[in-house]
């Protein structure tokens, strides 16, 4: 939202200065995004007079002009068509600096000494502000040799404002100024633009039937009468203040409707009276499937609910949005009307979101407008084009009211609540405040103050509302020295997630894994990438409905995907040496019965790098033990030993996939991706694990044994097994026949090859036996150890 | 008599000779065997011994036996002498290049925004805030309806969303974790809500997905000032330092009064006017905050006469990025793992 300084010390006098009043909305709520001063650049253009014109003696397409701007005569060359004798323009002599910051010179153009340029409003800053091509022509009553760019009005500061949506009455140069009265307590009212004569009361000239409303979301219509309208454009100084607040003149009859949108806060439409199907106007509902063209030439559906202006049962304007091409002022248009009009705001947002028009108009709409601004919009239109004299007005303003005004509504303030929230009692001072924001004090008692709403702020209702003018007002900084809750009702808990996350961050970082944080969106390329089969339910991710991009279409189903492309993306950046990368984070799973599921899930790749070299030689190669170590020592922090059985997944390497066990639930996977996975990724080998942090949501306690001071006894078995039996199979087999005594089993040797027989391979344990309350005796070990001997042999491993 | 002593004395100068001489342990034993071995000069002379006279023997003895002793403790002491020293050669000999890169997993890294995720919650949880989680995917009432966002109000403007075809959303704040707290809890009340959330956004300065974390406070007689306070004991701790605040009015549909919170620029702290990071303007945005608005209290089951609070939400990705000092907020998600490390203070 622009405004400027000048237009807003039109209307009131301000005791300080812009960036004073710049810094003061910006702390009180109105973010003043910046102040721009158009004509900043600007030097040494004076309004001068052609004198003469003739054609260049040498260059066919050139004039020369002799140019006076009461402080002598030059010849000035220029190649604008639209110049005559007469004409009073804008003239940089050499020194004159340009908008852009370009110096004038003299130069000569073949015969012809040129002193400086005659400018257009382009090179004054304010291209929109051009009627027509070549030279900015100026008005005869410009006045010769005065500073162009001051006369002109770009001497000025444009204010950009940030408005919040609660804050509709601040979308004009009204309410700006109602806020800036309230917060520079010495500023005066100079001249409120709202207070307006009376206008005319004649009877209109053509036969109208009326306004009907058929919907309650249009509480109140005016419509006022146009005759005689002119072409062309408005004034130059109208147009010039138009581009500073960011609209492009177009027409007196639009321009008028424009300014008083950005001066009083109310939109208005005209439409071309001769074009409207019927002498009258109905707002209603719209019928669904209705379709309608609007003066952007789009056409549009209509849905229920949506509100419609029409004639004679044909629509003309979507209520608040945009009017319609069938009945558009075009340039011949000499007599319009002029809509007025307060529409509900939910339903002008709903229907301008919908259709994707984000009008001037409904931006206000949806804001909220102030109803009483109705008449009052219409006839500020009426007093400019008559002060333009661009039309003829001064007929009776039809104004169509389904309910009452809105009395203004009373809201109070507590002694209690203004001692609770902003440590004052000073009820007098938080009045004082209030009535120069026009919420004016009705009536008082001991506890509090009973005070009324004026009808521009609809977003004032209760109690907390009046709370935050007194305390935005009176300033957060200067008050309210920062405290701390004098009441502390127990500890805070960071909670077991936040806690396990932060553990297993540390630990994976001391693995030499970096945490990356990827977008929870899923590529629907990864699910045939993985090989995800139908069944699986994470080949069957949640889709958004209106997603920025395909890539982003789906919400993940694992967090591998991610991980992938933070190994390709580090190969693309450079990256060549080992890769260890992890996640913490949610996958969205769909449920069997319907609806879904999120699960917290912890995962990690590693990737060798296209360089593996090491000074070590392969000690330090990663494979699926390295990462098993990883996954192990996870657990371990938390107290839990997890357990890994061969297992599968579709994009799991079918030899080298194993599934993560807790206490028997099946908690996720380690594995070496699938050759083909890698070749696709150009990156092998590749390893992963992911798991739900669910398996490790309970530590488990240590349980220490008692302390001995008996040494353990060391005996070590060798054995020749099938190869498909698994070490955890042999271990729990030496465990379940070593009774008490047998403390540890410890794989420490793996053979295969020369004098192991055929399918079979050699492992070595190393047997630790304790008795807690005396040393062993030789004896008792020999027993047990046969014992777990004899049972090894039992289940076909050969003993060495 | 004296003879002996002199004897005994010039047998001290030509050992001590001997053993200054000895460079390795072969050549210390042969001193030893020189002068303390069966055929050696000194046991020799205790052989001697018996050919003195009577009264002289003892003295004689005395002097001999502590000239043993003498020797052998110096003969020891010389032994520990050259082992060590030639210990220390070997040890030499096979010294490494202790600037060789380190075996094993040196290059991990947790990612700055969850590095300041933990930073946080534990300076709030030091304020006696809890840490409350809550859905990704959420429905209208809790993340918008409850927080007194009604439908097609110009507020959901602010909040672009990105909705599923049954009509859940992907939640735009985590605002709907106060809601579920209040109502699985009640009052008082004081959480932290950390998280992932989504508007649909995506430019230099915004992303899809970006991570907010949101506190809330419930009880008895809260004030403005009771906010302040909170949220500049966090501003320190995030920065580790005291930093200049600043308060300005605003609007968020959930809180009224509702404000905005600028610290000193921690870049610039206001001294330089072409800054890039607070534009030159000495002021940084980091939180939006206010105090309760009575509809959510009711939408979470609170009397709103009884109790009253505030919240706030800041934004950590932006945060991270200025203790950091990151400048592009897309490198934070695009999983580069050279850039996440390039931020570290040390280098291989």
């Amino acid at each position: 939202m622009l405004i400027t300084w000048n237009l807003l010390k039109d209307i009131l006098s301000i005791p300080a200065s812009v960036e004073e009043v710049a810094e003061r909305l910006t702390l009180t709520g109105c973010e003043v995004e910046s102040l721009t001063r158009p004509g900043e650049k600007l030097r040494g253009i004076r309004i001068a007079r052609v004198n003469s014109l003739r054609p260049h003696p040498e260059k066919e397409t050139l004039w020369v002009a002799e140019m006076d701007d009461g402080r002598g005569t030059a010849l000035v060359v220029t190649a604008a068509p639209n110049l005559s004798a007469g004409d009073y323009v804008p003239w940089g002599r050499p020194g004159a600096v340009l908008a852009d910051g370009t110096v004038l010179g003299a130069k000569d153009f073949g015969s012809v000494h040129s002193e400086g340029m005659l400018l257009s409003a382009e090179e004054l800053g304010v291209p929109q502000a051009a009627d027509e091509f070549g030279i900015l022509r100026l008005p005869e009553d410009a006045p010769l040799g005065e500073d162009a760019p001051s006369w002109l009005g770009l001497d000025d500061v444009v204010l950009d404002l940030s408005v919040t949506p609660n804050r509709g009455d601040l979308l004009s140069l009204l309410g700006v100024a109602r806020e800036v009265y309230a917060l520079f307590p010495g500023s005066e009212w100079k001249k409120n633009p709202a207070d307006l004569p009376e206008s005319g009361a004649k009877d209109w000239p053509v036969p109208f039937q009326g306004i009907t409303l058929k919907t309650p979301g249009c509480s109140r219509y005016c419509l006022g009468f146009v005759t005689d309208l002119k072409g062309g454009s408005s004034p130059l100084r109208v147009r010039i203040a138009l581009s500073l607040l960011g609209m492009r003149p177009i027409s007196p009859m639009v321009d008028a409707t424009n300014l008083a949108m950005l001066t009083l806060g109310q939109p208005t439409h005209a439409f071309d009276a001769l074009r409207l199907p019927a002498p009258e106007i109905t707002v209603r509902p719209s019928r669904p499937g209705e379709k309608f063209t609007t003066l952007d030439g789009k056409s549009h559906i209509m849905a229920e609910g949506d509100m419609l202006i029409t004639s004679g049962d044909v629509p003309v304007g979507i209520a608040g949005v945009m009017g319609g091409e069938n009945s558009e002022i075009l340039p011949e248009t000499k007599t319009v009307f002029i809509e007025s009009a307060s529409f509900d705001s939910l339903s002008v947002s709903r229907t301008s979101r919908r259709l994707g028009i984000p009008s001037e108009a409904a931006f206000r709409y949806a804001r909220t407008v102030d109803r009483k601004m109705a008449p009052v919009a219409l006839k500020y239109i009426f007093s400019l084009l008559e002060e333009w004299s661009a039309g003829t007005a001064g007929f009776a303003i039809l104004d169509r009211t389904d309910c009452p005004d809105d009395d203004r509504r009373t809201v109070p303030l507590t002694r209690e609540k203004l001692g609770k929230v902003l440590l004052t009692d000073d009820l007098d001072e938080a009045s004082a405040i209030l009535n120069r924001l026009g919420i004016i004090e009705k009536s008082s008692s001991p506890e509090g103050r009973i005070f009324s709403v004026p009808s521009w702020r609809p977003d004032i209702s209760i109690e907390e509302d009046l709370l935050e003018e007194v305390g935005r007002i009176r300033g957060y900084n200067e008050t309210l020295a920062p405290r701390l809750p004098r009441v502390l009702y127990g500890r805070g808990d960071i909670g077991p997630v936040t806690r396990l996350k932060g553990d297993l961050r540390k630990i994976l970082l001391s693995r030499g894994y970096v945490e990356l944080l990827n977008y929870s969106f899923l590529s629907p390329s990864f699910i045939s990438l993985l090989r995800l089969p139908e069944e699986d339910r994470r080949a069957r991710p949640l889709s958004l409905a209106n997603p920025l991009s395909a890539e982003q279409s789906k919400m993940r189903t694992t967090l591998l995907p991610g991980l992938l492309r933070g190994v390709e993306r580090s190969v693309l950046a450079g990256w060549r040496t080992g890769i260890r990368v992890f996640e913490l984070g949610r996958v969205f799973l769909p449920l069997p019965e319907g609806g879904h599921e999120e699960v917290e899930k912890v995962a990690g790749v590693v990737y060798g790098g296209r360089d593996g070299r090491l000074p070590w030689g392969h000690s330090e190669e990663e494979d699926f033990f390295s990462l098993k170590g990883d996954v192990l020592t996870l657990g371990e922090s938390r107290g839990i030993c997890l357990d890994f059985l061969r297992g599968h997944e579709p994009f799991g390497h079918e030899g080298q996939t194993a599934r993560i066990l807790s206490a028997g639930r099946d908690g996720g996977y380690l594995l070496r991706l699938k050759p083909a996975v890698e070749k696709e990724l150009d990156c092998a080998p590749l390893y992963a694990f992911e798991f739900d942090l669910g398996i490790l949501e309970n530590p488990v306690l240590p349980n220490f044994r008692e302390l001995t001071p008996y040494p353990p006894v060391l005996r070590d078995i060798s054995l020749f097994v099938p190869a498909d039996s698994s070490v955890d199979e042999v271990i729990s087999r030496i465990r379940s026949s070593g009774g008490d005594l047998l403390q540890d089993v410890r794989l420490f040797d793996i053979y295969s090859g020369k004098g192991v027989p055929e399918g079979f391979r050699s492992l070595a344990f190393s047997l630790s036996y304790q008795k807690k309350d005396q040393t062993l005796k030789d004896e008792a070990v020999e027993e047990i150890h046969s014992t777990i001997r004899n049972t090894l042999t039992s289940f076909g491993y050969i003993l060495r | 008599m004296t003879e002996i002593f002199d004897d005994l004395e010039g047998m001290r100068a030509e050992f001590n000779d001997a053993l200054s001489g000895t460079e390795t342990p072969e050549a210390l034993q042969q001193v030893k065997v020189l002068f303390l071995g069966k055929k050696g000069k000194l046991t020799s002379w205790l052989k001697n011994l018996g050919s003195l006279p009577p009264e002289e023997r003892p003295r004689a003895g005395e002097a001999v036996n502590s000239l043993r002793d003498d020797f052998e403790s110096r003969l020891a002491d010389r032994r520990v002498f050259l082992e060590e020293r030639q210990s220390s050669e070997v040890e030499r000999r096979s010294g490494l290049d202790v600037t060789l890169p380190a075996r094993g997993r040196t290059w991990g890294g947790i990612h700055p925004v969850a590095q300041l995720m933990h930073d946080v919650v534990e300076i709030l949880a030091g304020l006696g805030f809890s840490v409350a989680l809550g859905p990704e995917i959420e429905d209208d009432f809790h993340n918008f309806e409850a927080l007194n966002i009604p439908a097609s109000h110009p507020a959901r403007d602010m909040q672009d969303t990105f909705y599923f075809p049954d009509g859940h959303l992907l939640r735009t704040h985590t605002s709907p974790v106060q809601v579920r707290s209040m109502l699985a809890h009640g009052a008082p009340l004081r959480i932290a809500c950390p998280g992932k959330v989504y508007r649909k956004d995506s430019d230099p300065t915004h992303s899809p997905m970006f991570n907010q974390l949101e506190g809330l406070l419930v009880e008895k007689d809260i004030s403005v000032a009771d906010m302040k306070g909170c949220l500049e004991v966090l501003m320190e701790g995030i920065f580790a330092r005291p930093l200049k605040a600043r308060y300005r009015g605003s609007y968020f549909p959930f809180t009224e009064p509702s404000l905005e919170l600028d610290i000193e620029c921690v870049e610039c702290s206001g001294k330089n006017p072409s800054c890039r990071i607070c534009k030159g303007t000495g002021w940084l945005e980091v939180a939006g905050l206010g105090m309760v608005h009575p509809n959510v209290l009711r939408s979470g089951g609170i009397d709103p006469e009884v109790f009253n609070g505030f919240a706030w939400g800041i934004g950590l990705d932006r945060l991270a990025m200025l203790k950091y000092g990151l400048t592009d907020l897309r490198v934070l998600f695009d999983g580069n793992v050279p850039y996440l490390l390039s931020g570290r203070t040390f280098s291989c």
